[in-house]
This record gives structure tokens, sequence and C-alpha cells, in this order.
């Protein structure tokens, strides 16, 4: 028992010499990363929570719907005609599909219909018009108009309350006027002929409502506006009495607003009829794969590691900050000076002149190295003053001439050349 | 946690089974898609929930201390895995983008527990200072290889890069030159440092003045009966001077010319001339100065100089402030009380950056021999020399006056009694060692 313990400490020993401990982790863990976070968490979930009651509450004050919807309590809905309707004793049927609108005509409702976004065939509203008795169209579309009231053309927006009746029909008589709101209909000569009447004039424009017969006889009341209707103007000027008069004609109503599923029948197939039935699964994978592959090609291999770059400056920048000063000042005397000191310095100490040599001295000894004219070398050291552009190009290459010739003169006498350059530090 | 390749690739693969069951309908496409994640989603987590942790792991690391710069490194990490499962892991050492790690900075390994495994990555630094790392981060994979685990690991890790001393080409025909020195008559001046050698025979180019007479007077010449051997007294090189090298690291120093910071020439230039003083039995003390002491290297001779300074430079960078000349002449007194050779290694080209030079130049020209080593920008000289066009007269003008204020700067410095020593960067070291040779030469140390 005693030797068992030393064994296993020697063969410890002997595989992991010196301590061995676990390098120490600077990613948190998951746990201490949600702990460490919590606030966050705790936030979220205190905004999601804080959107269900919201979404909640406003759902349960609104309460929403259609447009004229049959049960619709908010002010564009239709919910007081209906009730109103329905205590006086008339049979509502709240149609939601063709077949159901289709059924109720047969047996002889009046139907009310509401197409607002153009969902109805205009093949099918015709064949509704001919199957019903009395057929109220409300804000009728372009193509719908032209299926049922062919010669009936929209007309824009009344300019106020309507109180011109302009017809004979009872229904309108009785309401004898309508509140702001209303849309106009034209009716052309044909339509006239054809037996359409038009009510609630207004002035040149045309009328707020049509009253017409289609082709089996049936009685097409067309509103061009649904503010006749809504709960929240149907209480104004004669709207309500309208409202009843054309939907409470006869002991049954039906209440039709076409849905999605009334739609062409006979339309072209859709894309997802002539596709195979597994290319959306296919594309929800590439989506996940997308998804997949982004994850793992993005997933950064530990954190950033920060470099600390010394600054290191490009020693020319002054020089040329400076050039582009004269150049933008068109410093062209200050530009040449600088030159021409630069080469008056060369040039004296070239010819072995002292440091401090007037201009004239060195002008002079030029000449006499260059065998030129003095007063020509002067001008070209000194008294020249640049016109332009052009000017001060010329005057620096004629300074550089000059140099290289004085340079040229003393070569084969010099065993340095550039004796006047910064030759500081190297042995004579 | 982090999805592999493979993961991807066994998602994409559901294609085949959702094509397959869509030929029957959509209904079944749909069925078989949600079939094909279940499974990938149970395989990736068993997979996950089998991967090693990546955090019982212990980590060493082999680094050399020291490394010249332009030289490589072999950077050695051993991973000791403590975990009980195999260990498959990917793993990045997280070296500064400086330290220059050759190829892919990934290294795949498999560790059975409880053994350990070698990283060996190769470095090049590519600046000098301290290049460090400071974690590790391993990516554990699952069995499956569908998820891994990561974690980042603390591992500290430093490698002292130090300045790479180019300029050690030129030091042997620099110690030639020195030792041609031995044993030379000095040419006009003896200086106090000039020591008494030996007296040896006249030849022929040997300065006469240094003809000792009264030696000859008791040299006769056996070939020649009744004549005299003319000798000749030589010196030797005055040794045990002083020489303290300050290096300017502020904002002029970080000017880069010719594609050098100017501190590096510094440090090349101080390199070389301590390289030479220690040899020729010199002290040499560094000094790197901006508005405070930033190094110092006080004592040292023979290679431990050179050492010490090359690692006390490593980690000095250039700092964007002014330099404040004022403490300097304090800090060589702290060094010397004694007349020493004081090198300040600066950039003297502008009237402006230079005047606080110029306003303590006359405290440290009174006691000791000074010598100003600045670089000059050959790229000037190139723009002052091209005026084809306009815009090169422009710039050669403004080139010319930026050679001008230099040398109206330099001008000042000789007034105040100071040598100075102008050159481009790549000749400003041996310029500089020659013009310590031309003062030990003359007996002016």
């Amino acid at each position: 028992m005693s030797g068992a313990p030393a064994v296993a400490r020697a063969t410890a020993s002997t595989a992991e010499p010196g301590p061995i401990d676990a390098a120490v982790a600077l990613t948190p863990t998951l746990r201490a990363s949600v702990r460490r976070r919590r606030i966050w968490f705790g936030f979220a979930a205190l905004l999601v929570l804080g959107a269900v009651v919201l979404f909640v509450v406003q759902g349960a004050v609104s309460g929403g719907g259609p447009r004229l919807g049959a049960d619709n309590p908010a002010p564009t809905g239709a919910r007081a005609l209906i009730e109103v309707l329905g205590d006086h004793g008339v049979t509502v049927t709240d149609a939601r599909s063709y077949d159901a609108a289709l059924e109720g005509a047969r047996g002889g409702a009046t139907v009310v219909i509401y197409d607002e976004y153009g969902l109805l065939g205009d093949d099918r509203l015709a064949r509704l018009a001919v199957v019903a008795n009395r057929l109220v169209v409300v804000e009728p579309g372009f193509g719908a108009l032209e299926a049922i009231a062919p010669g009936v053309r929209h007309a824009g927006a009344a300019t106020g309350a309507l109180d011109d009746v302009d017809c004979a029909v009872p229904t309108a008589q009785r309401a004898a006027s309508l509140s702001d709101g209303q849309r106009l209909l034209a009716v052309d000569d044909e339509a006239l002929d054809a037996g359409w009447v038009g009510c609630f004039r207004d002035g040149e424009f045309g009328h707020a409502v049509v009253f017409g017969d289609a082709e089996g006889g049936s009685e097409i009341a067309v509103v061009a506006a649904t503010t006749p209707f809504e709960n929240g103007r149907i209480a104004e000027h004669g709207n309500a009495a309208l409202a009843i008069g054309l939907a409470g004609a006869s002991h049954d109503l039906v209440w039709y607003l076409p849905g999605p599923g009334d739609a062409d029948a006979d339309a072209a197939p859709t894309l997802a009829d002539l596709t195979p039935g597994w290319v959306s699964p296919v594309l929800v994978l590439a989506i996940m794969v997308v998804i997949a592959a982004g994850v793992w090609q993005g997933r950064r291999f530990g954190p950033l590691v920060a470099e600390n770059l010394p600054v290191h400056i490009p020693a020319g920048e002054t020089s040329e900050g400076r050039a582009r000063l004269y150049a933008r000042n068109t410093a062209r005397t200050h530009a040449l000076d600088q030159l021409r000191i630069g080469a008056i310095q060369r040039i004296a100490s070239a010819l072995r002149l002292p440091r401090t040599a007037h201009v004239d001295d060195v002008a002079s000894a030029a000449a006499a190295a260059t065998r030129r004219e003095p007063a020509a070398v002067r001008r070209i050291l000194a008294d020249d003053a640049p016109t332009g552009d052009r000017d001060l190009v010329r005057l620096a290459a004629e300074l550089t001439t000059l140099e290289d010739q004085v340079r040229a003169t003393l070569a084969p006498a010099t065993s340095h050349p550039e004796a006047g350059d910064d030759t500081a530090g190297r042995r004579p | 946690m982090a999805p592999t390749g493979r993961f991807a690739l066994v998602l994409a693969l559901g294609v085949v089974p959702v094509v397959v069951a869509g030929l029957a309908g959509a209904p079944e496409a749909w069925l078989a898609l949600v079939g094909w994640l279940l499974i990938v989603i149970v395989a990736a987590s068993v997979d996950l929930a089998l991967a090693a942790s990546p955090r019982r792991v212990a980590l060493t690391r082999e680094l050399p201390d020291r490394v010249r710069l332009g030289e490589p490194v072999t950077s050695v990490l051993t991973v000791h895995n403590l975990g009980p499962r195999t260990l498959r892991a990917t793993m990045r050492d997280a070296w500064e983008p400086s330290a220059g790690v050759i190829g892919p900075n990934r290294t795949a390994r498999s560790i059975p527990p409880g053994e350990r495994r070698r990283i060996v990555l190769d470095l090049l630094p590519q600046r000098r200072g301290d290049r460090r790392t400071t974690q590790v981060t391993i990516r554990s994979a699952g069995p499956l290889r569908l998820w891994s685990r990561q974690a980042t690991l603390a591992s500290p890790g430093r490698v002292r890069v130090l300045p790479p001393f180019h300029s050690r080409a030129h030091l042997p025909s620099r110690l030639t030159r020195l030792r041609e020195l031995d044993g030379r008559t000095p040419l006009l001046i003896r200086g106090q440092g000039t020591e008494f050698d030996s007296i040896r025979e006249y030849v022929r180019g040997d300065d006469v003045r240094s003809v000792d007479w009264r030696a000859t007077a008791r040299h006769a010449d056996p070939e020649v009966p009744g004549g005299m051997r003319l000798m000749v007294r030589t010196w030797r090189p005055e040794r045990d001077r002083r020489i303290v090298i300050v290096a300017d690291t502020s904002r002029t120093a970080a000017a880069r010319i010719a594609d050098e910071p100017r501190l590096d020439t510094a440090y090349e230039a101080s390199l070389l001339l301590a390289a030479l003083a220690t040899h020729a039995g010199d002290k040499v003390d560094f000094l790197a100065t901006d508005r405070r002491l930033r190094g110092r290297v006080h004592g040292a001779t023979g290679p431990e100089l050179l050492a010490r300074m090359v690692d006390t430079m490593a980690g000095i960078d250039a700092e964007l402030v002014e330099a404040d000349w004022a403490i300097v002449p304090g800090q060589v007194r702290r060094v010397t009380s004694r007349h020493a050779l004081v090198v300040l290694i600066t950039a003297a080209d502008s009237p402006g950056s230079a005047r606080g030079l110029l306003s303590v130049l006359p405290q440290l020209t009174s006691r000791h021999t000074v010598v100003v080593a600045s670089v000059a920008d050959p790229a000037l000289i190139d723009a002052s020399r091209s005026r084809g066009d306009l815009d090169e007269v422009y710039r050669a003008a403004a080139a010319e006056r930026g050679l001008n204020d230099a040398e109206r700067v330099g001008a000042a410095i000789r007034r105040l009694g100071a040598l100075t020593v102008t050159a481009a960067p790549h000749e400003l070291p041996p310029a500089l060692a020659d013009r310590y040779l031309e003062l030990k030469a003359s007996g002016k140390l």
C-alpha cells in the first residue's frame, strides 16, 4: 500500500514534468456570457412582452375588419346599416364568396357588392347582375363599370354636399340630399338612351348615384362612393335614407364583399402551378445552406489583434507643400530667388569665393570662368524678373546651365567636381 | 461554437432526398425537407456534445528572447490536452501582424487525451521593438466534424526585435583605419589626449616636425661613418575618452527619409560609432531623449555595450512631441563631468525646429566637443536639380529653400562651436564614424 502512491507519483512526474495548469480562458463560457448579458435579455423579454400587450390591446379596441364589412364597427365599416336593416326584418346574409352571393341572388335577394380590391372578374360581375333582381354596386372599378353599366364613366369627386336630386327615382327622392365626400359618375347619351338615370347631380360634373337596368331586366344601382354606407357618415344628410332605400328594398339582402378566393379562376396558371413540387423546399434549403455557410465563414477565429503602429511621416511632405504654396500664389520671383540663392552659393564655393561674397563678385567670377558677358551672367543670377510661367522655367534652366558650365570649366582642375556639395563628414 | 464547412455541405446534400420526394408531390418534398433538417440538427447536436472542451488545455511557449530585425524566429507552442477526450483542434496563435507569421496562422492537430503536440510557426518580424502575442484560439471539432467549440486562451509571448545594425558592414574598414592611426604621427596639433608611444627611424612621408633630434643624436649610423639616423617620435591615439551619443526621439525623428525613419538612421549611426569607439578603447554612453529621458546605456563596454544598446533601442519609437533640449546638458553632466565627445543625432534642417537645439549648444560646446549629426534628404537634392517644367521648377525652388534652411542651421551650429555631419540616411553612419576617426587622429577628443 505504501508503495502505490510513490509509484503513481513517479509515473506522474515522468509523464508530466513540471506543473500543468490549464491555460486561462479569455472567452466566457456560455453560462457566464448569458449571466453577464442578463440585463439585455431582460430588456428584450420586456420589449417582446410590451409588443404583445400592445398588439392585444390595440386589437381589442379597434376591432378592425374590412371596409364596409358587415360586422365592422369602425368608422369605415357598415355594421350600423346592417343592424338597422336587421331590426327592420331584413334577412342579411354576409356573403364572402361568389357562390354564396350567386345563391342569394337566385333566391331573389338584393345584392350589395363592394369590391374594394377589384378581385371579381368582369364577366362574373355581369353574370351576378343578370341573376340578381336588384344589384347595388358600391364604388365600382373601371372594368366593373364597363361590364355592368356601359356608357357610365367615372367623373371624379363631388365638390360638396349634394341636394339636387335631379331624377324621379323614389329612393333618391326620399333621400333628398347626400353628404359631402361623394364621387361622381357621368352618364353619356348612349347610356341615357339605354335607360340609365343619374341622381344627385353635382353641377355639370356628374351624378353620385346612377340607376338602370341590366340585360336580364334586373335593377342596378351604382353608388360611386362608399360614403353613404359607412358607419361614420351614414347619419349625415340623406345618406341613411339612400342606403336603407337601396339595401332594404327587398326582404333578403346579400352583403357581398368579394374575397381572394373569388379571383378569376380562368386566369393564367400561377408560377406555383407550373413548377414541380420540390422547387420551394429546395429554395428554403438553399437559403438555410447559405446561412450556414455564412456563419461558417463569418465566425471569427478569436478576437482581433491590435497593432501599435509607430508614426512615420514622409519627410518630403514639407517641401511638396511649400512647392504647392508657391505655385498657388504664383510666387515666381520668390521661387526664382530660392533657386538663385542656392546657385550663387554653389558657384561661389566652386570658385573658392568666400561664403559672404557679394552677388556682383560671384557674377563676375562666373563670367570670367565661363567666358560669358558679365552683364548677362548678372542678369541670370540677380536682375531678370520673371514675367510669366514660361519666363520662370527659362530662367531656371539658364541658372542650371550656368552652374553646369562653371563646374565644367573647373572639372579638369579639381579632383572633386562637387567640392561645393555636402561632403561634410568624409575624409578630405 | 461554430459550424464547419462540412455542416453546410451536409445540409446542402438534403437537395437529393427533397428532389426525390418532390417527384411524388409538394407535401412529400416539404416532409423530406423537415426530416432532413431534423437529421442534420440531431447529428450536429450530438457532434457538439462529443467535442472535447477547448478550455482544458495547457499551453507552454518556447521563444528566443531576442532576435535581430530581418532574422527569422521559430515560435514553438506546446499544447497539452488535459481533458478526457481527443482534441481535434484547429489553433490560431494571435501574433501581431508585424510579427510576420510566415504561411497560414491556422494549425490543425489531433491530440489524444493527456498528450501534447508542438505547433511550430515561422516568424519574420517586420518591425523592431517587442512583438507580442497574447492569446491562442482553439476550435475543437466533434468526431463528425460538423460543429466545433471555440475558446480563446491566454498565452502571452514576446520576442524582442533588435535594430538590424546594417551599418556594421562599414565596421571592418573603419577598424582598419583605426589601426592605421596607431603609430602615425599627428599632423599638426598634438592634443592633450595624444600619448607618446615610441621612437623609430624616419621613413619617407613622416612629418619632419616630429623628428626627435636628441634621439637622432644618440643613434649613429653604422653604414655611413659619422652619419646619423633620423629618429622620429611616434604617437598613438588617445584612449579612454568618453563619448556620449544623444539620439533625438522627438517628432522630427519620425520623419521617413529614403524609406527609413530618421530614428532608425540615428540608431544605425549610434551603433556603428559605439562599435568603433569601444574598439578604440573609448567609453561610450547612449541617451535617447525627447521631452524626457527615453533610454540610457551607461558604463558598458565591449560586446556588452552593443547588446545593451540594441536592447534599449528596440523598445523606443519616435513620439509626436517637440524635443526639450534643455534637459540634455543635465543628462550629459550626469554621465560625465570631464571633457567628452557629445554626438547629437537629430534633425537640424529648419530654423524653427532647431531653435531649441541652438539655445543649449553653447552650454555643451563650452565643456565638450560636440558633433551634430543629421540626415539630409537625398530627395531634396534630386528635386532641386530637376527643373523641366513649371511644377518641377516650383518644387526645385521649395527644395532649394529646404537645403538653404539646413545650410543656415548648419552654419549656426558651427558658429556655436559644434561640428556638423550631414549625409543621406545610408551614408550617415559611415560619415559619423569617419568624423570620429578624424577627431581621434587629430587628438581633439
